[in-house]
């Protein structure tokens, strides 16, 4: 089995050989000693090409390049070499080259064209703006991307000062232009890479050509990446990540060699950069995780391999694949919360300890340090994303029709709250020394603008039927038992000592006296009536490690306590950092489009693949530069099309071996498998998870999908042209390409914007649905 | 590719071991063993209790067919007959058990609420909608029918007496019974067809027998039962098919192979014209099919391709064409029966309406003029037509209501006028009026582009909108939408709307161009605004009797912004005028809406019940669902927890099996060259998916999961318990357990004594029994059992003493009311605790409502307003509804927010000025006749039409208490009343909507005093909004 395999597997020496019998490539014959010399000495400076591992490998590759020239030799001898040749030899540094000058070309020309705030570049040039005046912000994607941006501006002498208006001018001192060529540069590092990728897939040089001009040639590429947004490293970090992986798959054979580790920790390194920009990153993460799933299920299956080696391919892959991506993942966000050391708008999110660190913030500034009875407080509550515990005159339309009680994010005099004591113990007194409050007291809170006690009953709660009702009841003197909650300290941040509530870093449960349950703010939101706020539930379930459970008093204030500096103490980073996470899933998930509203810009996950419709970036003035967003229509249909090809060429091919029909040889299954399934599997899993989500998504959401798609595109040109004439590949892949760049060199002003009237371009809307222009369609 | 891969290792395995085996004289085709282990042919004999196979006949057996090493033939019509008196007595067995005092609850049981009451609607054919289909619901009204149920009695509610009524609900009963009674000869004959022992197979049948949540189900008039006995049968069915096919070429196509094969098809017709879930059912036949027909494509010696092609015929024929035909015949009859209109109109489209009894409209004018006076029907939701009322609105401009209205009214009618009045055609001169248009020369058609106004012509106002926040909505893209003017008012720039025909989906040629009764759907933008009349699933407060919200949207969505003519009728077009009118679909065109109305209605089920539970919670038990409880009695939906953590213990068992199974062989270990191994993986493993593919696709739904839907997984987990005792203590050679096969009973035994002692423990809760209240506390083993103990006497003999009627959870019964009338009276208002005049913003910065630019005219009302009697007054109140000197007010004005609210309550004052409770069951009807003559509006034509409130006034309305203060929580009846049982789709079920309404309001109508304060706003707020403008 293992032979075999390993056979199946060094497509690599036999790509090479499949590299040379290319149509176009002149049949010159050239001496064998000098190509390897040659290669000899490249090996240093290209140590990532192919040639590299032509010489590791050299013993089965070198017989193969000798015999062509050989038998050449007889006629032409093989004593020079033409200049075709040496074009031949060098196309692999070459073709990349003049692709990335494109490339170069297609995505900075004219980039400045635009002085206005473009699209997203509202968000996330803010957000880059934050970056610069150290305000703290909350977004739901990962921090890397914007702190590219944010860096961006700080090259570009930019100091934050600017709003990003959506559809604003930038100002004289703004260097827009710059910061757009920074995100540009990422657009344009994909081409070469996925050049190399269509390599290391074992293309053959035309497919790999093809490949990389439906990459440059796409106008949905190419607008994208001029742009302040983070879809251009997102597709930079998704092509890096393919690429490092087909790397390290070529080299499986060489396991544990330098080479190896080191595409290794760069598939790793790519995937933590990936998933730092946006979390769609994790879709490619899943390609290479199961591709490493597969890899060690074979090894496991290999009777021959030593359980040491085993254990050594598992280790080397978990610390490789996900150790490494984790430490990127995490160090995004020290560097995150390193920078942004100013209170600013994305405080509410955090916890109220970490908000206290902040500068500029008004948490536990002057607070008294214990709590007393007759402190007025708002308290947080400390799961991720709790808001603080709120009160309004507003009441329940169902249940017990008492006052509401929710959860709030925003600062507002409803939620302040008095402690008082149980009405067993003796009233308050205002004028005695303050008494404090400690673990197992049992208290009463008064809200403080409407004077109603906390209460709960045995009322199923409005949303979540399974647990309490927690309302708002009676007074100072009305009321009962049911008023009554037990503090019980769950850990304090700052001392052992539980005899006393400390203001941020005392964690306490607030348990009800007569029914046993906790006080409890899940993130379920209210209806209308309840103003979407959280709504707050009395919960029987006794679990200490619920945070959703867990309060802390976050504003302290009391006339008769010294004020102190309760933010002394720092949250732990670990907890900072789950903390925003579960926050960013929360609000992502929450991006659910309002089913009454016309979005012009959403679409939907079928609209994508078949290129329905697109996007238009700015208004549509005639005194405005206009962007739309489309794709090249090639690109996207064929890759559509060849996605459900693919499909029937492999049920074809799984049907007729089950018949007992053996025409694959294991090389060509291995070909199939890696370089045609796994770019498919990677389409599925970029493209799926947006037909499942409820959020509302856009065209670009397609954009990394759409990559895997080109390479099932090339995959099958490669497949059915593996075997025909030279003159029909010449013919065919000549069509393509001329298609591929016409059509690009079509809808160009598109990506590289429109002036004048829209109706100047109304020949490139060829349906209604391409809302380029406001006039009719030309076909449909 | 992975899995050809994978494959070809797997063959290459496969060989390795058959060549290493002893028996090396039958080569396998590696395509027959590749893709499941299990078929690769076995050096050993299996050593079943087989009649001494011949040498030969087993070498001829192993021979390259695509039958399995290790099966016999099962078929259930060969058995001994000893195995059918085994049958017969578990059948009368089942029979004892499940039908003992079918009779008990006598009053309605949980979701008996829905599916009595369909059976009702379908005996008087009134068209109802429900998220399932209907074979088990018409069986069930056929029983009733049979037994003389003449559909008087409505199943309103939970406990709703059935003895007085004299409903024949034992007959109903009986229907579910028996196919519960059914399930265990099928479990018997399925374990038999599987080919278990028949000591396993009577174990199996007695674990569904005493299965108490199978029971509870079975006794009820509930869908689980006959669920469950078509699921069961096509397991049964598909099992024996499996069987014929794995015993080779020799039995294809044979009489037994189809007479299976049509059965399984049957079963997952019935199955799926239950409940939806039997999709899950055809996914574990497809899967399973599936691989069948793989493992004959690799059989390249036997099966040509001209033979595959007929099994996959064969197949698709039976597992495809019979359910789907059979599923739609019943949709058919379920059409056929409901041929008049009723509550499930409101949920299908116009077209399909009209199919139905008097639902059909008569033929009108095709041609839309200017002064035609015109129902307008929105199209995308089935709220019904632009509709106004002499109602104001309680904010925004406080003008007059537009809604969406789901009934034919003289309120639903528009006069379409131009925007400018038209000139005499001879003199020259304006015409002024509404009439202005009925003489004209030629009809002016209203054509794409338009501006037109719309008159409504019952209270001379013209629809209006402007720049003012939409009622409900709190979107700053959508507007009010309101009616505005007076007799005799030429009206104002914002009245007036373009008309923009939707091309693409109009009908015929010359409805693109211009308006044509319901063949054109069009657009009304508002000119001054640019916004879009516009409508959406959002129900209006009860001050507009919850009809739908009517807006003026800037970029809402495009269906939600289409509107279209339904009724027109103009004094120029007059009786030859071309005629149009609904295009009546066909039953596919039927059956696909119904389709689609069902998924949505299922998928929209998401509110959250007091007694459902998430699936993680079944396997293990964790909850049940309180069915019913009345008089110190109970009936809890709850498995025998015996059976449950069995069936899972088995499942779990296999799983780990199989995970270890792989393992090795994935090591090249020859584990799969035993038969009874390749078998155990194989058979357990069938059960196990069917197990998975009935309990895991609930993961994925949002809506509301109950206990019961664990069952068909439950019954396939049953079945993989009973497999795996026979492979362990029957079938697996080297332990020396099957050698003694005492050890077979004793353990089948002792399992069933302990299942048996178990479900008569927790029998009372099933049966609804008497039982103690220590009784009951000594089995909750666990908190989250939640049945409630507390509601059973100390002891037996205290039954005999008790009142019925004093029973804490009786509080909907009608002899109950009585004592609520004695409670003591709320607790008086705690005074104010803080006095702040500020009301709280919650969301937004303050209103700009009423500075909002655009509201032509002040709010006082014209004075041709026809409005009888109302009571006209602002009060101004601070948050704890203490009313504030006006003055204060003033002072106030500016500094905080004024917010309208209407939490006023109605009293009802006698002759004598005292204060009268509101009758059980809503006010009488000679009120609603009291306030027909004050003719606010004209009767609606169909009276029994949900909604009222047009024939409302306010006579005898005195709204003037305060806020209702917070209300006594202890001992609230409240508390009782949400512990009580509720029906699966409480609140939620779609065709119950408007009753469970009115079924609220008369509930509410019985509580006490108290909870009559705090909830005095349900009833009646149609009043009390025109009481405060």
């Amino acid at each position: 089995m293992a032979t075999d395999r390993a056979t199946a597997v060094s497509g690599a020496d036999l790509g090479d050989a499949r590299r040379r019998n290319v149509p176009g490539v002149d049949i010159a014959a050239t001496p064998p000693a000098p190509i390897v010399d040659d290669k000899k000495k490249l090996a240093p400076k290209v140590g990532f090409s192919n040639t590299f591992r032509s010489i590791t490998g050299s013993n089965l590759t070198t017989p193969f390049r000798k015999a062509p020239c050989m038998r050449r030799r007889i006629g032409h001898g093989c004593h020079q070499k033409s200049f075709l040749q040496v074009l031949d030899e060098w196309e692999f540094l070459i073709a990349p080259i003049i692709f990335t000058a494109f490339a170069i070309f297609t995505r900075l020309f004219r980039i400045g064209r635009s002085p206005i705030v473009t699209w997203d570049e509202a968000h996330f040039g803010k957000f880059g703006s934050h970056y610069l005046k150290q305000e703290f912000y909350f977004d739901v994607h990962p921090p890397l991307g914007k702190i590219m941006v944010g860096l961006s501006g700080l090259l570009a002498g930019y100091n934050g000062s600017f709003e990003f208006k959506s559809g604003e001018t930038y100002p004289e001192e703004l260097n827009y232009t710059f910061m757009r060529a920074f995100n540009a540069f990422f657009g344009i590092v994909c081409i070469p890479m996925a050049y190399y990728t269509a390599r290391e897939l074992n293309f053959k040089r035309p497919t790999v050509w093809l490949v990389t001009l439906m990459v440059l040639c796409e106008n949905s590429y190419t607008t994208i990446s001029r742009f302040i947004l983070l879809d251009s490293m997102l597709l930079c970090g998704t092509v890096a990540t393919v690429f490092c992986w087909s790397k390290f798959h070529r080299l499986q054979h060489e396991s544990f060699e330098p080479e190896w580790f080191f595409w290794l920790f760069m598939t790793g390194l790519s995937i933590g950069c990936v998933c730092s920009v946006k979390l769609v990153g994790l879709f490619v993460t899943a390609l290479v995780g199961l591709y490493t799933v597969e890899d060690l299920w074979n090894k496991f299956g290999n009777l021959k391999m030593p359980p040491t080696e085993l254990a050594g391919h598992v280790a080397a892959r978990v610390v490789g694949l996900i150790i490494v991506p984790l430490l990127v993942y995490m160090f995004s966000f020290a560097l995150h919360f390193a920078i942004l050391q100013n209170s600013g708008p994305g405080d509410a999110q955090m916890s109220s300890l970490f908000q206290a660190n902040l500068r500029g913030t008004e948490v536990g500034k002057n607070s008294p340090l214990e709590l007393a009875y007759g402190s007025k407080v708002t308290l947080k509550n400390m799961g991720y994303g709790g808001g603080l515990l709120h009160s309004h005159v507003q009441t329940y339309p169902e249940g017990s029709n008492q006052q509401q009680v929710t959860c709030y994010h925003h600062k507002d005099a409803n939620n302040d709250w008095y402690f008082y004591p149980n009405r067993d113990e003796t009233p308050y007194d205002a004028e005695a020394d303050p008494r404090f409050i400690g673990d197992g007291e049992v208290i009463r809170l008064i809200h403080s603008s409407t004077g109603r006690n906390l209460h709960s009953h045995d009322i199923p709660a409005p949303i979540s039927k399974g647990q309490k009702e927690v309302s708002c009841y009676g007074n100072l003197t009305i009321g009962d038992a049911k008023d009554h909650w037990k503090v019980e300290v769950v850990r304090d941040a700052a001392s052992r000592d539980r005899s006393r509530i400390r203001t941020l870093t005392t964690a306490f449960r607030l348990r009800h006296k007569a029914l046993g349950c906790y006080l409890r703010a899940g993130n379920t939101n209210l209806p209308q009536w309840g103003f979407k706020q959280i709504e707050v539930t009395c919960t029987k379930e006794n679990k200490p490690r619920d945070t959703y459970t867990h309060w802390n008093v976050e504003a302290h204030s009391n006339d008769k306590l010294p004020p102190g500096d309760p933010g002394q103490y720092k949250s732990p980073f670990w907890h900072d950092f789950v903390h925003l996470n579960v926050a960013m899933m929360t609000s992502n998930n929450a991006l659910v489009p309002d089913p009454d509203k016309q979005d012009d810009l959403a679409s939907k996950w079928w609209q994508w693949p078949i290129l329905h419709v697109g996007l238009r970036m700015c208004s549509w003035d005639d005194k405005i530069v206009k962007y739309f967003l489309l794709g090249n229509p090639l690109v996207y249909w064929g890759s559509t099309v060849s996605l459900g090809v693919f499909g029937l060429v492999v049920v074809w091919y799984l049907l007729r071996w089950q018949r007992g029909i053996k025409e694959l040889s294991p090389k060509e299954i291995d070909h199939i498998h890696y370089s045609g399934f796994y770019p498919l599997l990677g389409w599925f899993l970029h493209y799926i998870p947006f037909v499942v989500m409820a959020r509302v998504t856009y065209v670009h959401h397609y954009y990394p999908a759409l990559y895997f798609a080109i390479l099932t595109f090339g995959f099958l040109t490669d497949w059915f042209l593996r075997n025909k004439k030279p003159i029909m590949q010449y013919v065919i892949f000549g069509v393509l390409y001329t298609i591929v760049v016409g059509l690009y060199a079509l809808f160009i002003p598109i990506s590289w914007g429109m002036e004048g009237s829209n109706r100047e371009y109304n020949y490139l809307k060829w349906f209604s649905t391409w809302r380029i222009t406001d006039g009719e369609a030309l076909l449909g | 590719m992975a899995r050809k891969q994978s494959q070809q290792q797997q063959a290459t395995k496969a060989a390795d071991t058959a060549s290493s085996g002893f028996s090396a004289s039958a080569a396998p085709t590696p395509s027959s063993a590749a893709p499941m282990a299990a078929r690769a042919p076995s050096p050993q004999p299996p050593a079943v209790k087989a009649a001494k196979p011949s040498k030969a006949k087993e070498a001829a057996k192993r021979k390259q067919d695509y039958g399995s090493i290790g099966v016999k033939d099962y078929d259930i019509f060969l058995l001994p007959v000893s195995d059918y008196q085994i049958m017969l007595v578990l059948t009368i067995l089942a029979a004892a058990v499940r039908l003992f005092r079918i009779y008990q609850p006598t009053s309605v049981v949980f979701d008996e609420v829905h599916f009595g009451g369909f059976a009702s609607k379908y005996i008087k054919g009134k068209f109802f909608m429900d998220v399932h289909p209907p074979l088990a619901k018409l069986l069930i009204t056929l029983a009733g029918w049979l037994a003389g149920f003449d559909g008087k009695f409505d199943f309103k509610e939970i406990g709703k007496d059935y003895l007085e009524p004299g409903v024949p609900y034992v007959a109903m009963r009986m229907f579910p019974a028996i196919c519960g009674v059914l399930l265990a000869p099928i479990m018997f004959l399925t374990l038999k067809a599987a080919g278990c022992r028949t000591m396993t197979a009577t174990m199996g049948a007695c674990l569904i027998i005493f299965e108490n949540g199978l029971l509870t189900q079975a006794r009820l008039i509930l869908l689980d039962s006959p669920l469950m006995v078509a699921t069961a049968f096509t397991a049964m069915a598909f099992t024996s098919f499996t069987n014929q096919h794995e015993l080779g070429p020799s039995k294809a196509f044979s009489a037994t192979w189809w007479f299976w094969l049509v059965m399984t098809g049957l079963g997952l017709g019935t199955t799926l014209s239950i409940k939806w879930v039997g999709l899950f059912t055809i996914a574990w036949v497809g899967s399973l099919t599936l691989i069948q027909l793989w493992v004959l494509l690799g059989d390249t010696k036997t099966v040509t391709m001209r033979i595959w092609a007929k099994h996959f015929m064969a197949r698709a024929f039976c597992l495809i064409v019979i359910p789907l035909t059979f599923y739609m015949a019943m949709f058919a009859i379920h059409f056929a029966v409901l041929h008049n209109p009723g509550d499930g109109d409101g949920f299908m489209s116009s077209e399909f309406q009209s199919t139905l009894n008097n639902k059909g409209m008569k033929d009108v004018a095709v041609d839309v003029a200017m002064g035609s006076k015109v129902s307008i029907r929105h199209v995308n939701t089935q709220g019904g037509y632009l509709h106004s009322h002499p109602l104001m609105y309680p904010t925004g401009s406080k003008q007059q209501q537009i809604t969406l209205y789901p009934h034919k009214d003289e309120n639903n009618m528009w006069l379409l006028e131009n925007q400018t009045q038209p000139i005499h055609h001879q003199t020259g001169e304006q015409i002024n009026g509404t009439a202005a248009w009925n003489d004209l020369p030629a009809p002016a058609y209203v054509k794409n582009g338009d501006v037109i106004r719309l008159y409504h012509t019952s209270t001379h106002r013209r629809l209006h909108s402007h720049d003012v926040r939409a009622p409900v909505t709190e979107a700053d893209w959508q507007n009010e939408v309101s009616a505005y003017g007076y007799d005799g008012f030429d009206g104002d720039a914002n009245d007036l709307f373009r008309v923009e025909i939707i091309k693409h989906k109009s009908t015929s040629a010359i409805a693109k161009e211009r308006v044509r009764t319901i063949q054109t759907k069009f657009k009304l933008v508002h000119i001054m605004s640019g916004c879009v009349l516009f409508s959406h699933k959002v129900k209006l407060p009860d001050w507009a009797s919850e009809q739908q919200e009517v807006t003026c949207a800037r970029g809402g969505t495009l269906p939600n912004s289409l509107w279209y003519v339904e009724y027109n009728e103009h004094p120029m077009l007059g009786e030859h005028a071309e005629k149009v009118n609904y295009a009546k679909p066909g039953f596919f065109g039927k059956f696909w809406e119904l389709q689609k109305v069902m998924w949505k209605t299922n998928a929209g089920l998401v509110e959250s019940h007091a007694w459902d539970s998430r699936p993680p919670s079944w396997p293990i038990l964790r909850r049940g669902i309180n069915f019913w409880g009345r008089n110190h009695l109970q009936v809890y939906l709850m498995g025998n927890p015996i059976v449950w953590w069995s069936s899972t213990a088995a499942v779990v068992a296999y799983v780990l099996f199989k995970g270890i199974a792989i393992l090795r062989w994935q090591r090249s270990c020859s584990d799969y060259s035993s038969s009874t191994f390749k078998r155990f993986d194989y058979e357990i493993g069938t059960s196990v998916l069917g197990w998975a593919l009935h309990y895991f696709p609930f993961y994925l739904m949002a809506r509301q999961l109950f206990l019961h839907h664990y069952f068909p997984a439950l019954y396939f987990a049953v079945i993989a318990f009973c497999q795996l005792f026979d492979f362990t203590t029957a079938r697996i050679p080297g332990l020396g357990i099957r050698e003694n096969p005492i050890i077979n009973k004793a353990t089948a035994t002792s399992v069933l004594i302990l299942a048996i002692l178990v479900f008569y423990l927790f029998s009372p809760l099933a049966y609804g029994n008497q039982w103690t209240k220590s009784e009951c506390k000594r089995l909750k083993l666990f908190d989250t059992w939640d049945f409630d103990c507390n509601t059973f006497p100390v002891n037996y003999a205290d039954y005999g003493t008790m009142k019925p009627s004093s029973s804490k959870s009786a509080t909907q019964t009608p002899q109950s009311s009585s004592a609520k009338a004695k409670q003591p009276p709320p607790p008086p208002p705690p005074p104010p605790a803080r006095e702040q005049g500020q009301a709280q913003v919650p969301l937004q910065e303050a209103g700009n409502e009423r500075q909002a630019a655009g509201i032509s005219g002040s709010v006082p009302l014209p004075d041709n307003q026809k409005l009888l009697k109302r009571e006209e007054r602002v009060e101004y109140r601070d948050q704890d509804g203490n009313v504030l000197d006006p003055e204060l007010v003033k002072e106030l004005e500016g500094k905080v927010e004024f917010k309208t609210r209407y939490e006023t309550r109605t009293r009802v004052v006698d002759a004598f000025g005292n204060e009268i409770q509101e009758p059980q069951g809503g006010w009488s009807k000679d009120l609603d006749q009291d306030q027909a003559r004050d003719p606010v509006a004209p009767p609606h034509p169909d009276v029994e039409g949900a909604d009222s409130e047009t024939k409302r006034s306010s006579k005898q309305l005195i709204p003037d208490d305060p806020i209702p203060p917070p209300v006594e929580s202890q001992e609230g009846a409240r508390e009782a009343e949400v512990k009580e049982p509720k029906h699966a789709s409480n609140r939620n079920e779609a065709s119950m909507k408007n009753e469970e309404a009115a079924a609220a309001e008369a509930a509410s109508g019985e509580e006490s005093q108290g909870q009559a304060q705090a909830q005095a706003t349900d009833h009646k707020v149609a009043e009390a909004a025109e009481a405060f403008v």
